[in-house]
C-alpha cells in the first residue's frame, strides 16, 4: 500500500535547483534506498519525505489509510508526526542524558501512555542492544551504541515510517552492518524505512527500492532489478592470478574494445563495449601471457557500479 | 614571528566572520560605552526634582527658590503640606524635599534649619543631593553671613566714627581740664598765702574783777549808807557813821574810776579799761587789715574758681554728650543679636531627615542587590538554556516532535523561573536573619521578584534564540545586564543622565523593579501604590513571551529550510574539490 508520494516535485534554494521533477512513491513495509553524490539532494529528498521542507513546485502528499484520499504532508504535518521516525545525519539526543533518560524524554514528548513507553524502551534496549548502558551517559556511549540510541531515540513512540540520514556515516564497517542488519530487523516489524547513505553496499543488501538522485533528479528509481536491468549485459569480473604488474596488465586489457576497466578488491571489472570480442581477445591475452585465470564472473552489476557509472560517465 | 602573524590574521577574520560573536565582542562593548557616554556626558544634575516646602514662600524662599532653579532642577512647590512632598519621594516622583524657613534672617545665635527629606535607600542619590546642594546651601548661607558681617562691620565703623569724634571732644575737656586744674592750684596757693593767724594777746582782765568787786562793794556800801540814815533818828552818831559809809563808798568807787581811767590819782598808769581796749583795738586793727587782705586774695581766687566752674561746666556737657554718643554706640552694638561667631560663620544650618524609619546599609541596598541577581540570573540562565537547547544535538529532534513550540519556550521559562525561584527563596530566607521585620513583606516581594525573574528570563531567552553560540549569548547578556545597570541609577544617579535617555531609563525593567522592591522593602507601600509599575514590569513579561513566540515561530519556519540550503551549499561547494582532484 502506498505511503507517501512525490508528484513533480521541484526544490529550490534562491536560484539553485536542488531537486527537480521528483517522482518517487513510498509503499508501507518496504525499505527505500536514496543514494547520490554528497550535495545531490538526498537530504532535502528526505526532508521532503518527512515533510520538514516545503516543496517549491509539486506536492508531498500521503495517503490516508482510512479515506484513501491523498493529503499535503507538510501542511498536515501536526496529524503524521507522530507516525514518523527521523533520525538525522548526525546524532540527535542529549549527550548528558543517560540512553534510558533520552528515550523517555523523547517518548514522552509524543504523549506516549507511562506504561507502554516503558515497554517500549525495554523492548527498544533489548533490540538495540543498549540494555546494559540503558544508565550510561549517551556521551559516553561508543559511535556505533550512539547510533543505535539514535535508531531507538526515532523508534520509540514506534512510527509507521523511519526516515535516516547518512546513518552508517563514520561507523566502522562492523558497526556499519550492525545498524543496516538493526534496520532490516525494523522494517521486518513492520516499519517503513527511508534510508540516505553513501554506503551503496550496505543499501544494495538490504533495500527492496533505489533511488539513485544525480544532478537534481531522481536518475533511476525502483526495485534493485529494475535498477540494475539496463547495466545487465555491460559487466564482467575477471580474476587473474599473474606474476606482471597489476598496472602491465591494465594496460594490455585496455587494447581491448571496453568501456572501463575498474580496478576492485584485487580483481577487475571489465565494461565491454562487445561481449563476445572482449571476450575472446581476453583469453588470447591469457594464453599468450601464461596467465592463470582464476575466476571469470559475467555477473549483474553491483549498486555501487550502477552508481558511479550513472556519476562518472554522466 | 610571521607564524603569529598568520594565527592572528586567521582568528581575526574567524572572529568577524562569526556576526554574532563580532557584534558582541567588538561592538557591544563600544556600543555599551557609546550610550554611556552619551547617558552620562554632563556635569548637570538636571533629572531632579526638588520639593519646597515652606511655611510661607516669603520672598526669601522665593529667592532660595530661584538659586535652585539656576542649575536647571525641577523645583515643585508644596504649600499645603510637607508630608505630601515625602509621599512623592517614596513614590520616586520627588528627590528630595526641602523645609526652609520662611525667612533666612537670622534674629539670634542659633543658625537658620534647612531640613532635607530623602530616601536613604538611594544612597548615591543622596549623596549627589548633598554634594549639589552644599554649593546651594553655601551659596546662600555665605550671602546671609555676608550680610551679617556687614551689618556688624557697619557698626563697629559707625562706633569707630563717633568714638574718634568724641575722642576730640575729650581731648578738648582734658585741655579745660588742666587749665581748671592750673587755676584751682593757683587759688589754693593763693589761699595758702592768705594770713589768717589769731594774735596770742593775753588781756589781763584782773582788774575788771578788782573794778567789780569795788562797785559791788561801793554799791552794797551805798545801800548800807541808805539804810542806815532810814533807820537814824538822825543823831550824829549816827550821821559820822553815815557819812563814814558813804565815804568808803566813795573811795570805793574812786578806786573803780581809777580802773575806769587807767590811771591811779597820783597819774600812775594802770592796767586799766583803756589800755585793754587799747591792746583790743590794736588787735582788732591787724584783725581788720589782715581780712581785708584775704578778702583781697578771696575776691581773685573766687573769679578763678568762677572761670574754672565755668570750664568744668563745660567739660561736664563735653562729657554728658560722649557719654551720650557712646550710649548710642552701646546701644548700636546691642543692637546686633548674632554675636556666636559659629552663627556668624555659618548662619544656615542644615538637616537631613529620612523618609523612611532608620535602617542599616543592608536593608537600603537590599532592593537593588536583590534585583541585581535576579537580572543576572534571569538573563544568563535565559539565554542558557535556550543556547543549550538550540544548540542541543537534540534540537533537531525535538523539532520533530509533536509539541507545540510555546510548550518548549514555556518549559524553558518555567526551568528558569523554578531555578530563580529557589535563589530568591534562598535569598529571602537569608535575608529573614539580617533584616528586621520583613517577613510580612515576602508575599509581595516575591511576586515582584517573580515577575521581574519573567521579564529577564525572556529577555535571556530572546537573546539565547536570537543568537548562534553560548559564548556570544552569554556575552551579550552580561552586556545588557552591565547596560540595563549602569543606567538604573544604583551605580550612578540615573537624575544624572542627559533628559532623553532618561525619559528612556524610566522604563529599564531593572529601574521599574528595583522601585517597585525599594516602595515594598522600605516604604512598605501598599497594592493601590505600586500597581502600576507592577503592570508594566507584566506587560514586559508578556511582550517578551510574545516576542520569544513569534521569533521561535519564525525560526522554526525556516530552520529546516536554512539547514538544507546551509548544508546543501556546503557539499556542493566540497564536490567540485573532489573531482578536481
Amino acid at each position: 500500500m502506498k505511503l507517501i508520494k512525490l508528484k513533480e516535485v521541484s526544490k529550490r534554494y534562491g536560484q539553485a535547483a536542488v531537486l527537480e521533477n521528483v517522482n518517487l512513491t513510498i509503499e508501507e513495509e518496504e525499505i527505500l534506498g536514496i543514494i547520490g553524490k554528497s550535495g545531490s539532494g538526498k537530504t532535502t529528498l528526505l526532508n521532503l519525505i518527512a515533510g520538514f521542507v516545503e516543496a517549491t513546485q509539486g506536492d508531498v502528499v500521503y495517503i490516508s489509510k482510512i479515506t484513501g484520499e491523498e493529503k499535503n504532508l507538510s501542511r498536515n504535518l501536526h496529524r503524521v508526526k507522530k507516525h514518523i521516525g527521523f533520525m538525522p545525519q548526525h546524532n540527535s539526543f542529549y549527550p548528558k542524558l543517560t540512553v534510558k533518560e533520552n528515550l523517555l524524554h523523547f517518548g514522552r514528548l509524543y504523549n506516549i501512555e507511562k506504561e507502554t513507553l516503558h515497554n517500549n524502551i525495554k523492548n527498544l534496549l533489548t533490540f538495540t542492544e543498549l540494555y546494559e548502558q540503558k544508565d550510561k551517559l549517551a556521551a559516553e556511549l561508543s559511535g556505533g551504541m550512539q547510533k543505535r540510541l539514535d535508531i531507538s531515540c526515532s523508534l520509540v513512540h514506534k512510527p509507521k515510517i523511519l526516515i535516516l540520514d547518512e546513518p552508517t556515516a563514520d561507523l566502522d564497517p562492523v558497526f556499519q552492518k550492525e545498524i543496516l542488519q538493526m534496520l532490516q530487523q525494523v522494517n521486518k516489524q513492520g516499519i517503513t524505512v527511508v534510508v540516505a547513505s553513501h554506503n551503496l553496499d550496505g543499501i544494495e543488501s538490504i533495500c527492496h527500492k533505489i533511488a539513485i538522485v544525480h544532478n537534481a533528479r531522481v536518475h533511476t528509481y525502483g526495485s534493485l532489478e529494475e535498477v540494475r536491468k539496463p547495466y545487465l549485459r555491460d559487466n564482467f569480473t575477471i580474476t587473474v592470478k599473474t606474476g606482471q604488474d597489476k598496472q602491465e596488465l591494465i594496460k594490455k586489457l585496455r587494447v581491448l574494445p571496453v568501456k572501463k576497466i575498474i580496478e576492485r578488491d584485487g580483481s577487475l571489472v571489465l565494461q565491454p563495449e562487445d561481449m563476445e570480442t572482449t571476450m575472446k581477445k581476453l583469453l588470447q591475452i591469457i594464453n599468450e601471457d601464461n596467465l592463470y585465470l582464476h575466476d571469470v564472473d559475467v555477473r549483474k552489476p553491483t549498486l555501487t557500479e550502477i552508481f558511479e557509472d550513472i556519476t562518472v560517465q554522466k | 614571528m610571521s607564524a603569529i602573524w598568520f594565527l592572528i590574521k586567521k582568528n581575526i577574520t574567524l572572529l568577524l566572520r562569526s556576526k554574532g560573536s563580532a557584534l558582541t565582542v567588538i561592538f557591544a562593548p563600544l556600543l555599551i560605552i557609546l550610550i554611556l557616554g552619551l547617558s552620562y556626558n554632563t556635569s548637570s544634575q538636571f533629572g531632579l526634582n526638588i520639593g519646597v516646602h515652606s511655611s510661607s514662600f516669603t520672598e526669601d524662599v522665593t529667592e532660595f527658590m530661584d538659586i535652585l532653579k539656576e542649575e536647571e532642577f525641577k523645583i515643585i512647590k508644596y504649600e499645603s503640606t510637607l508630608d505630601e512632598c515625602i509621599e512623592d519621594i517614596k513614590n520616586g516622583f520627588t528627590h528630595t524635599c526641602i523645609e526652609v524657613p520662611e525667612s533666612f534672617a537670622i534674629d539670634g545665635n542659633t543658625p537658620k534649619e534647612i531640613t532635607f527629606y530623602i530616601d536613604p535607600s538611594r544612597i548615591n542619590l543622596v549623596w549627589m543631593i548633598q554634594d549639589t546642594f552644599k554649593s546651594k546651601f553655601d551659596f546662600k548661607a555665605q550671602q546671609v553671613s555676608e550680610q551679617l558681617a556687614t551689618d556688624i562691620l557697619g557698626k563697629l565703623a559707625n562706633a569707630k566714627e563717633k568714638v574718634g569724634a568724641e575722642k576730640s571732644k575729650l581731648d578738648v575737656v582734658k585741655e579745660k581740664n588742666k587749665a581748671v586744674s592750673g587755676s584751682t592750684e593757683s587759688a589754693k596757693n593763693t589761699l595758702t598765702s592768705v594770713d589768717l593767724s589769731v594774735p596770742t594777746t593775753t588781756y589781763d582782765r584782773s582788774f575788771l574783777d578788782n573794778l567789780s568787786s569795788e562797785i559791788s562793794e561801793a554799791s552794797q556800801k551805798i545801800a548800807d549808807a541808805i539804810e542806815a540814815i532810814d533807820e537814824t533818828n538822825l543823831s550824829a552818831a549816827d550821821k559820822s557813821s553815815v557819812n563814814a559809809i558813804l565815804k568808803d563808798a566813795d573811795e570805793e568807787l574812786d578806786g573803780a574810776f581809777m580802773y575806769i581811767n587807767g590811771t591811779e590819782t597820783n597819774g600812775t598808769e594802770i592796767k586799766g579799761i583803756p589800755k585793754l581796749l587799747g591792746l583790743m583795738e590794736q588787735d582788732l586793727n591787724d584783725a581788720k587789715n589782715k581780712l581785708t587782705t584775704a578778702a583781697g586774695t578771696i575776691s581773685s581766687t573766687s573769679s578763678t574758681l568762677t572761670s574754672a566752674a565755668v570750664s568744668l561746666g563745660e567739660t561736664v556737657a563735653a562729657i554728658d554728650g560722649v557719654q551720650a554718643e557712646l550710649s548710642a554706640v552701646q546701644t548700636d552694638i546691642e543692637s546686633q543679636k548674632v554675636t556666636d561667631a559659629g552663627t556668624i560663620a555659618v548662619p544656615l544650618a542644615t538637616k537631613i531627615e529620612k523618609v523612611s524609619a532608620e535602617s542599616t546599609y543592608l536593608n537600603y541596598l537590599f532592593p537593588p542587590l536583590l534585583i541585581l541577581v535576579v537580572m543576572f540570573s534571569s538573563l544568563l540562565l535565559g539565554t542558557t538554556l535556550a543556547m543549550m537547547e538550540k544548540n542541543s544535538p537534540a534540537f533537531f529532534r525535538n523539532f520533530f516532535v509533536p509539541i507545540r513550540k510555546v510548550t518548549f519556550i514555556a518549559s524553558t521559562y518555567l526551568t528558569n523561573v523554578i531555578l530563580i525561584v529557589i535563589q530568591i527563596a534562598i535569598i529571602l530566607g537569608i535575608s529573614l536573619f539580617f533584616l528586621d521585620d520583613v517577613a510580612h513583606l515576602l508575599p509581595m516581594t516575591s511576586l515582584v521578584l517573580f515577575i521581574t525573574a519573567s521579564v529577564f528570563t525572556f529577555m535571556g531567552m530572546t537573546i539565547g534564540y536570537l543568537l548562534r553560540s553560548e559564548e556570544t549569548g552569554v556575552l551579550t547578556s552580561i552586556s545588557l545586564g552591565s547596560l540595563l545597570l549602569f543606567v538604573s541609577g544604583v551605580i550612578l544617579p540615573i537624575e544624572s543622565i542627559s533628559p532623553l535617555l532618561r525619559n528612556i531609563t524610566m522604563f529599564n525593567p531593572f529601574v521599574i523593579a528595583e522601585r517597585l522592591i525599594r516602595e515594598i522593602f522600605i516604604f512598605n507601600s501598599p497594592f493601590t501604590v505600586i500597581w502600576v509599575d507592577l503592570a508594566i514590569l507584566l506587560s514586559y513579561a508578556i511582550a517578551l513571551f510574545l516576542i520569544i513566540l513569534i521569533l521561535e515561530s519564525l525560526l522554526h519556519a525556516h530552520m529546516v529550510e536554512r539547514f538544507m540550503k546551509y548544508h546543501h551549499k556546503q557539499l556542493r561547494q566540497k564536490v567540485p574539490k573532489k573531482n578536481n582532484e
